[in-house]
C-alpha cells in the first residue's frame, strides 16, 4: 500500500493506493502540531499502519516556520565588512511610490550577525586568509553563549572557492557538535551574495524545525506499527528520503503546490497528455504551472515572504484569487476581485459565519454554478440569501441584475487567472494553444472551461478526485535531488566537451551523495546550463539530456542557447555574439518503477437531473450528474454541472465532456468536432 | 446615483477591467525584459531603466514600476518627437528617439525610444522605453563634472525619427553612435535591449487588439486614464483648499558655498493642484540644472506618493489635475546651454520643497526629509585602449512618517536602482574593489518614529590613474525632521590616502592612485515626533540590532541599556 498525506492550511488529505483500489480521506488540519492531523487522517482512512509500504508526506511546516518566524535561533556569519548583506538586500523597492516602504524582513536579525576576517576573490584566489584564531577565540564562544541552534555561513565568492566556508564550518562543528551548520556553497553554489545568503539563512533557520518534526512523526508512526519507507515532498516536485531533507531543509518549503502539479500531471499522463497548463484554484489563492513533455518547468529562484530562495523549484505562479476572494468596487469605480480574501473564517457570506463581503463563492451561488448542496459533500449548510444580499450593492452601482453582477465577478476572476497563466506561458515564449488545461483543487474545475476559452485552449482534462490531487502527487512523484555549480567559461569550440566533463563531475558527486543516503539507482540525469551572451547579467536556462549531449557539437550547444534566448526575449536566435556558461545544475532522478493510478471514488452518487444556471448573460437549463457516471462513449454536451465528492466541474454551453478509461474527464469545444 | 461611467456601448466593466490590467501586465513585462537582456551594470544590475505603453497620441497609459523620475516624463518627451515628425508619417519599423534636455528630455544618458504599434494598418499606440546609458561620450567617462555646457556632457539625440532596419541594426545611426561613445559593446547592447522590450510591447498590444478590437482597446486606454484621473481628483478633493509653501536647498554648486534654494508654492482648489516654483534660484553654470521634464516628474512623484494609494496606476490621467509652472532661467527650468548631468539632486529638492508644503496641509501623510540624494560615484579606467566604467548610485535612509519609521539603507524615492552584487563587481572590474558595505549606526534622525539609517561603502583603488567623478549633496544641510523629531545625518565622502583622510567635495572629479580608499557615507533620514515618545520596545530593538548606540538610547530616547 502506498499512502500520501498532505497537510494543508485547513484540511489534511490522504490518498491511499493499494491492490483493492483507492481510498480518500479528508480531516481537519491541526495547525499547532500538523503531524497529529496526519496521524488522524491515517487512522480515519482505516489503512493498517503495518500494511503501508511507502508513506509520502507533505506539509506546510517549513513554510509556516518562515512566515511566522517560528524557526530556531540562527546565527549568520559573513565576510568582514559585509555583515549587513541581509539588511541591505538589493537596495531597490517593489512599490516605487510608497513613502512607508518596508523591506522584506530577514529570518536572522542584525544582532545575530557575525563577521569573520577573510576574503576570496572572483577568480578563487585568497586575498586575505581566514582568521582561524579569531574564530576560535571570539566567534565560537559567541555562538555557544548566544544560544544558537543553527549557523548559516555565506562568504564572498564562496561559489568559486568554498575553502574558507568549509574550514569555518568544520571548526564550528567540531567545537559545537550540536549546532546545525549550513554553508552557502553547499546549499546554493551560485553568484550574487544576497540571494545566496538569504537561501542559506532560511535553510539553517528551518532545518532544526524540519528535523524535530520528522523525528517526532517517524517515532509516532513506528509506535503504531509503521515499518515502511518514509519520504518527504520538496518544492522541486520530487521526493527525498528523510535523511536527505535533513541536509537541505530549504527544499521542503512550498512543497504542497509542487505536489499538486506532480499529481495532476502524472494523472494526465495516464491518458497521454504531456503538455499541460495546471490550474489549482483553492480558497484564497490560485497556482498555475506549465508542464512540457510531462516535466513541470523549473524556476531558479522563488520567494517566501519576499525573501529570495535560490534553489530549483517548480515554476508555479501564485495569485490571490480563490473562492474566498472579495469582490469590490474601488474608488475609481473599477470592479475588482481579490487579492483580499475572506479566508476560511469568516469565509464567504453564504457560509453564514458572519462574512459580509461578497466573494467569488457567493457569485457562484447566485449563478447556481455551485449547488448549495455540494459544499463539503452536502455536510455544510449554505445561506443562499446571504449571497444575494451581499451582491446587491455591486449590482446597484453598475445598474445590473444580481446575476449579471455575479457573472461579471466570475468573468473578472477568470481574467485574473488568464493573466496568471500568460505570465508562465506567453511571457516565457510558450503558446497556450499548444497545451491542455488541467484544473484541480476545489475551484479549478469550475473555472477551467471559461479560462481555456479565453486562452484559445481546445482541451481541458479534469483528473478524478480533483480536490485531493496533491496527496496523490506525493506518492506519484519520483525521488529528485539537485546540485549546482558556478563555473564561468566561454562557449567555444570545446563547449560540448566541457559540458560532458561537467556532467561527469557533477554526476560522480551526486552518485556519491545518493549512495550515502541509501538510495540505489539507476538514476536518470538532467544537466541544466545557465548561459548568456557575454556582458549580460541574467542567464537563460538551457537543458541538456545526457544521451543527446554525448554526440552534440559546440555548434549544437550554441544553437540551443540561441533558440532559448529568442523564445524568451524575442531576439538573439541568430546573433553572432560570444556566449558564456555561468553555472550548472544537475538533477538526479530516481523514477518510480510503477506509478499508482488515481480513480474516481463512487461515494455520494447523484441522480442525474436538470438544473438552472446562469452563464454568459442568461439563465439556461443544464444537466446535473456525478462525474463517475459520465458516459465514456457519447460526449455529454454542456451546459452541465459534473460533481465528484471533492469538486464541481462546470461544463459550459458549447463544450462537451466524456470520461476516459483512466477516469479523466475530457472537455472539448463542441465546434472542434463539428 | 451613478458616477461618470465609461462608454458602455463599447466597453462593459469586465472588458474594461481585463484590458486595463492586461496593459499594465504588458508594461511590466517590457520592463522585466529590458533589464534582463541588457548589458551594462547600470541597467542590468542597477535597473536604471523604465518602460511604458502610450496611446496613439503619446499619452502614457500604463508603466512598469521602475524609476519614477524617468517614468513621469515619458509622454512629454514623446510629444517633442511628435511635434517635429507627426505620428501619421510613421511606418512599420520606425522609432522616435530623444535625449535632448532642451527639447523635452531629461539628462543626456537617459535615451527615450518609442516604437509605433500598428494594427490593420492603423496606428494604435506606442511602446516606449528609457535606459540610463553608461557613457554617451562627453568630456569624461560616465559623467563630466567640469562640463561648461550641455555639449560637453555627450552626444545629444534631438527629437527625431529613424527606421530600425535601415538606420540601426548595423546601419548608419548605430555606427555613428558606437563611434562616439566609450563602451560601445555594453551601450549598443543596452540599446538593443530597449528595442527588444519595445518589440515585446508592440506584439502584446497587437494581441490585445486582435482579441478585443482596436476600438475597444482605445476606449479602454482612455478609460484607464480617466480612472486614474478620477481617483487622483478624489484624493485632491480631500485636501483642505489653500496655499501651502515649502522650500529646501542644495548645499552648493560645488564652486562656492551658497546654498541653492528651491521654493514651491502649492495651491489646492477643489480637485486641482497648481505648483509654482517662483523664487527658486537662478540656473547655475555647472551640471546641477534640472531640465523641465525632470522638474515635472519630481513634482508629480510627490503628489502621487503623498496623496494617493500606491494602488492607483500612474498614467497621463494623473497629470491632468496638476498645473506646474516655473520661471525660465531658474535651476528648475534652465535655458540652453547650461549642463544638466546631476539634475537628480535638484529634482530631489523640488520633491522636498513640495513635501514640506504638503506637511502644512496633511502632516499625517508626509514624511520627513530622507537621504533624498543620488550619491552618484563613477570610477573609470582606460586600459589597453578600452574603457572600463564602474558607476553606481547609492541611497540612504528614508524620512520617518507620523506612524512609520523610515526605511533603512535603500535607494531614495525618485530613483529605484538596485545595487550590483559585490561578487559581480569583483568579477567585472580590475581597477576597484569593495572593502566594506553596511548600515550606519546612529544616523537615523531620532523621533517617535525614527528616520531610516544611512549606509556606507568603501572602495579600494587597485590601479593607478583611475578617474573618479561624482556628485552628491546633503553634506552641509541635513535631512529635515518633523514635529519635534531630530534631523538625519549629513553625507560625506572621504579619500584615505597614505594614512591621511581627505574630505572629498560633493561635486568633483579627480584622479586616484593605487592603494587609495574612497569611503561614502550616505544620510540617515529625519525623525518624526519627540524621541521621548518612542515606544521603549522599538528603542530596545534598535539597540539590540545596533541601529542606535547605547549612548543614544540613553541620552536621546531616555532608555537605559541593559
Amino acid at each position: 500500500m502506498r499512502v500520501g498525506v498532505e497537510v494543508g492550511g485547513t484540511f489534511t488529505d490522504l490518498v491511499a493506493v493499494g491492490p483493492d483500489g483507492v481510498t480518500i480521506t479528508k480531516v481537519a488540519s491541526t495547525p499547532r502540531a500538523p503531524d497529529e492531523g496526519a496521524l488522524n487522517a491515517l487512522e480515519e482512512s482505516g489503512v493498517p499502519f503495518d500494511a503501508i509500504a511507502e508513506l509520502a508526506h507533505g506539509s506546510t511546516i517549513a513554510t509556516n516556520a518562515v512566515l511566522e518566524r517560528k524557526g530556531f535561533r540562527t546565527a549568520f556569519i559573513a565576510t568582514a565588512g559585509f555583515g549587513d548583506v541581509l539588511e541591505l538586500q538589493r537596495h531597490g523597492r517593489e512599490r516605487i511610490y510608497d513613502l512607508r516602504y518596508e523591506k522584506p524582513r530577514p529570518v536572522v536579525e542584525r544582532a545575530d550577525t557575525f563577521e569573520v576576517a577573510e576574503r576570496v576573490l572572483a577568480d578563487g584566489s585568497v586575498a586575505r586568509p581566514l582568521d582561524t584564531e579569531a574564530v576560535h577565540a571570539a566567534l565560537v564562544p559567541a555562538l555557544r553563549d548566544g544560544g544558537y541552534s543553527a549557523a548559516a555561513i555565506c562568504l564572498l565568492n564562496a561559489y568559486v572557492n568554498p575553502a574558507h566556508e568549509l574550514e569555518l564550518a568544520a571548526i564550528i562543528r567540531e567545537a559545537l557538535p550540536e549546532m546545525f551548520v549550513a554553508t552557502s556553497s553547499s546549499i546554493a553554489r551560485e553568484f550574487r551574495e544576497y540571494e545566496r545568503a538569504s537561501t542559506t539563512t532560511i535553510s539553517a533557520y528551518v532545518q532544526p524545525v524540519i528535523d524535530s518534526y520528522i523525528e517526532r512523526f517517524t517515532t509516532s508512526l513506528a509506535a503504531r506499527g509503521f515499518r515502511g519507507n518514509f519520504s518527504v515532498m520538496q518544492s522541486n516536485g520530487g521526493r527525498a528520503v528523510a535523511e536527505a531533507i535533513r541536509e537541505t531543509a530549504v527544499t521542503a518549503l512550498l512543497s504542497g503546490p509542487a505536489a499538486g502539479v506532480i499529481g495532476a500531471s502524472r494523472q494526465a499522463a495516464t491518458s497521454g497528455f504531456a503538455n499541460l497548463l495546471t490550474l489549482d484554484i483553492g480558497g484564497t489563492s490560485t497556482d498555475v504551472c506549465a508542464v512540457i513533455d510531462g516535466k513541470p518547468q523549473l524556476a531558479e529562484e522563488y520567494a517566501v515572504d519576499r525573501l529570495p530562495i535560490r534553489v530549483p523549484v517548480i515554476d508555479i505562479n501564485t495569485i490571490g484569487a480563490g473562492g474566498g476572494s472579495i469582490v469590490w468596487v474601488d474608488d475609481g469605480r473599477m470592479l475588482r476581485v481579490g487579492p483580499q480574501s475572506a479566508g476560511a473564517d469568516p469565509g464567504p457570506a453564504c457560509y453564514g459565519r458572519g462574512g459580509t463581503a461578497p466573494t467569488l463563492t457567493d457569485a457562484h451561488v447566485i449563478r447556481r454554478t455551485v449547488r448549495a448542496e455540494a459544499f463539503l459533500g452536502g455536510r455544510m449548510a449554505i445561506d443562499v440569501d446571504a449571497s444575494h444580499r451581499v451582491f446587491q450593492d455591486i449590482a446597484d452601482r453598475f445598474d445590473m441584475t444580481l446575476e449579471q453582477a455575479a457573472d461579471s465577478a466570475v468573468r473578472l476572476a477568470n481574467a485574473n487567472v488568464v493573466r496568471a497563466i500568460q505570465l508562465i506561458s506567453t511571457e516565457r515564449g510558450l503558446d497556450p494553444r499548444d497545451f491542455v488545461l488541467l484544473p484541480y483543487g476545489g475551484g479549478g474545475p469550475l473555472h477551467a472551461a471559461a479560462v481555456a476559452e479565453e486562452l484559445g485552449i481546445a482541451t481541458v482534462v479534469v483528473p478524478p478526485s480533483a480536490g485531493v490531487i496533491s496527496a496523490y502527487g506525493l506518492i506519484a512523484s519520483d525521488f529528485v535531488q539537485y546540485s549546482s555549480l558556478t563555473r564561468h567559461a566561454p562557449v567555444d569550440d570545446g563547449a560540448a566537451a566541457m559540458l560532458r566533463g561537467v556532467l561527469a563531475e557533477m554526476r560522480a558527486e551526486a552518485d556519491d551523495r545518493l549512495a550515502k543516503q541509501g538510495m540505489k539507482g539507476p538514476f536518470t540525469y538532467e544537466l541544466i546550463a545557465a548561459m548568456r551572451f557575454v556582458g549580460q547579467a541574467f542567464e537563460v536556462s538551457v537543458s541538456f539530456d545526457p544521451a543527446e549531449l554525448a554526440t552534440m557539437s559546440a555548434d549544437g550547444v550554441r544553437r540551443r542557447f540561441g533558440e532559448e534566448h529568442e523564445r524568451v526575449f524575442f531576439f538573439g536566435g541568430d546573433a553572432d555574439k560570444p556566449i558564456e556558461f555561468v553555472s550548472f545544475r544537475l538533477g538526479a532522478i530516481l523514477p518510480l518503477a510503477e506509478r499508482p493510478v488515481l480513480k474516481e471514488t463512487h461515494d455520494q452518487r447523484l441522480q442525474r437531473t436538470t438544473v438552472d444556471l446562469y452563464q454568459d448573460g442568461r439563465w439556461c437549463r443544464g444537466t446535473l450528474m456525478s462525474r463517475a457516471d459520465l458516459p465514456q462513449d457519447a460526449p455529454l454536451p454542456g451546459p452541465a454541472l459534473l460533481e465528484d465528492p471533492t469538486s464541481t466541474l462546470l461544463l459550459p454551453a458549447g463544450w462537451q465532456a466524456v470520461r476516459d478509461d483512466n477516469d479523466n474527464t475530457i472537455l472539448t469545444r463542441q465546434d472542434a468536432n463539428a | 446615483m451613478l458616477e461618470t461611467a465609461p462608454d458602455t456601448r463599447l466597453l462593459n466593466p469586465v472588458d474594461y477591467a481585463v484590458i486595463s490590467q492586461s496593459l499594465q501586465a504588458i508594461a511590466r513585462e517590457m520592463g522585466v525584459k529590458l533589464i534582463r537582456s541588457s548589458y551594462s551594470t547600470i541597467v542590468r544590475e542597477a535597473q536604471d531603466a523604465s518602460a511604458a505603453l502610450l496611446d496613439r497620441e503619446g499619452n502614457v497609459v500604463a508603466q512598469a514600476e521602475l524609476v519614477p523620475l524617468q517614468l513621469c516624463s515619458m509622454s512629454d518627451i514623446f510629444r517633442a518627437c511628435a511635434r517635429v515628425f507627426p505620428p501619421d508619417t510613421l511606418k512599420e519599423g520606425d522609432f522616435y528617439i530623444n535625449s535632448d534636455p532642451y527639447s523635452g528630455g531629461q539628462h543626456l544618458p537617459d535615451v527615450f525610444i518609442y516604437s509605433p504599434i500598428f494594427f490593420d494598418g492603423a496606428l494604435i499606440g506606442f511602446a516606449g522605453t528609457v535606459a540610463h546609458h553608461i557613457d554617451l561620450g562627453g568630456g569624461n567617462p560616465g559623467m563630466t563634472p567640469d562640463a561648461v555646457d550641455v555639449h560637453a556632457e555627450g552626444i545629444i539625440f534631438p527629437p527625431s525619427v529613424y527606421n530600425f532596419d535601415r538606420d540601426w541594426s548595423g546601419g548608419p545611426l548605430e555606427r555613428f553612435v558606437a563611434a562616439n561613445i566609450r563602451v560601445p559593446h555594453q551601450t549598443i547592447g543596452d540599446f538593443y535591449a530597449q528595442f527588444a522590450a519595445n518589440a515585446v510591447g508592440v506584439e502584446r498590444v497587437r494581441q490585445l487588439a486582435r482579441k478585443y478590437g482596436a476600438d475597444r482597446l482605445d476606449a479602454a486606454m482612455r478609460e484607464l486614464m480617466d480612472y486614474s484621473e478620477r481617483r487622483f481628483r478624489a484624493a485632491i478633493t480631500d485636501l483642505p483648499d489653500g496655499v501651502y509653501e515649502g522650500e529646501d536647498a542644495l548645499d552648493d554648486d560645488g564652486i562656492d558655498d551658497t546654498p541653492l534654494t528651491i521654493k514651491a508654492r502649492v495651491e489646492v482648489t477643489g480637485d486641482r493642484i497648481s505648483v509654482d516654483y517662483s523664487g527658486t534660484c537662478d540656473q547655475v553654470s555647472c551640471y546641477l540644472n534640472c531640465p523641465w521634464a525632470s522638474t515635472v516628474s519630481a513634482t508629480l512623484c510627490v503628489a502621487k506618493s503623498v496623496l494617493t494609494d500606491p494602488d492607483i496606476p500612474f498614467n497621463e490621467g494623473m497629470k491632468r489635475p496638476v498645473e506646474i509652472t516655473a520661471p525660465t532661467g531658474t535651476i528648475v527650468n534652465p535655458n540652453y546651454p547650461v549642463p544638466v548631468r546631476a539634475r537628480t539632486l535638484v529634482a530631489y529638492r523640488c520633491f522636498n520643497a513640495i513635501m514640506k508644503a504638503f506637511a502644512r496641509a496633511v502632516p499625517e501623510r508626509v514624511v520627513a526629509g530622507g537621504n533624498d540624494t543620488s550619491h552618484s560615484l563613477c570610477f573609470s579606467k582606460l586600459q589597453d585602449g578600452r574603457y572600463k566604467v564602474y558607476h553606481e548610485i547609492y541611497g540612504g535612509g528614508f524620512g520617518a512618517a507620523a506612524d512609520h519609521d523610515g526605511c533603512d539603507g535603500i535607494d531614495s524615492i525618485l530613483s529605484n536602482c538596485t545595487n550590483a552584487p559585490i561578487e559581480t563587481i569583483d568579477a567585472d572590474f580590475e581597477h576597484v574593489r569593495i572593502l566594506e558595505y553596511g548600515l550606519l549606526t546612529d544616523t537615523g534622525g531620532a523621533g517617535r518614529q525614527r528616520g531610516g539609517v544611512g549606509l556606507y561603502r568603501k572602495f579600494e583603488i587597485l590601479q593607478d590613474d583611475v578617474n573618479f567623478a561624482s556628485y552628491s549633496d546633503r553634506m552641509r544641510l541635513e535631512p529635515y525632521a518633523l514635529d519635534g523629531g531630530r534631523e538625519g545625518t549629513l553625507a560625506r565622502i572621504e579619500l584615505e590616502r597614505d594614512g591621511e583622510i581627505i574630505p572629498v567635495s560633493s561635486k568633483q572629479m579627480q584622479v586616484l592612485k593605487k592603494g587609495d580608499v574612497i569611503a561614502l557615507y550616505s544620510c540617515g533620514g529625519g525623525g518624526y515626533g519627540d524621541p521621548r515618545d518612542r515606544a521603549p520596545d522599538a528603542v530596545a530593538e534598535d539597540l539590540r540590532n545596533g541601529l542606535i548606540s547605547p549612548d543614544a538610547a540613553q541620552r536621546i530616547y531616555g532608555v537605559a541599556a541593559e
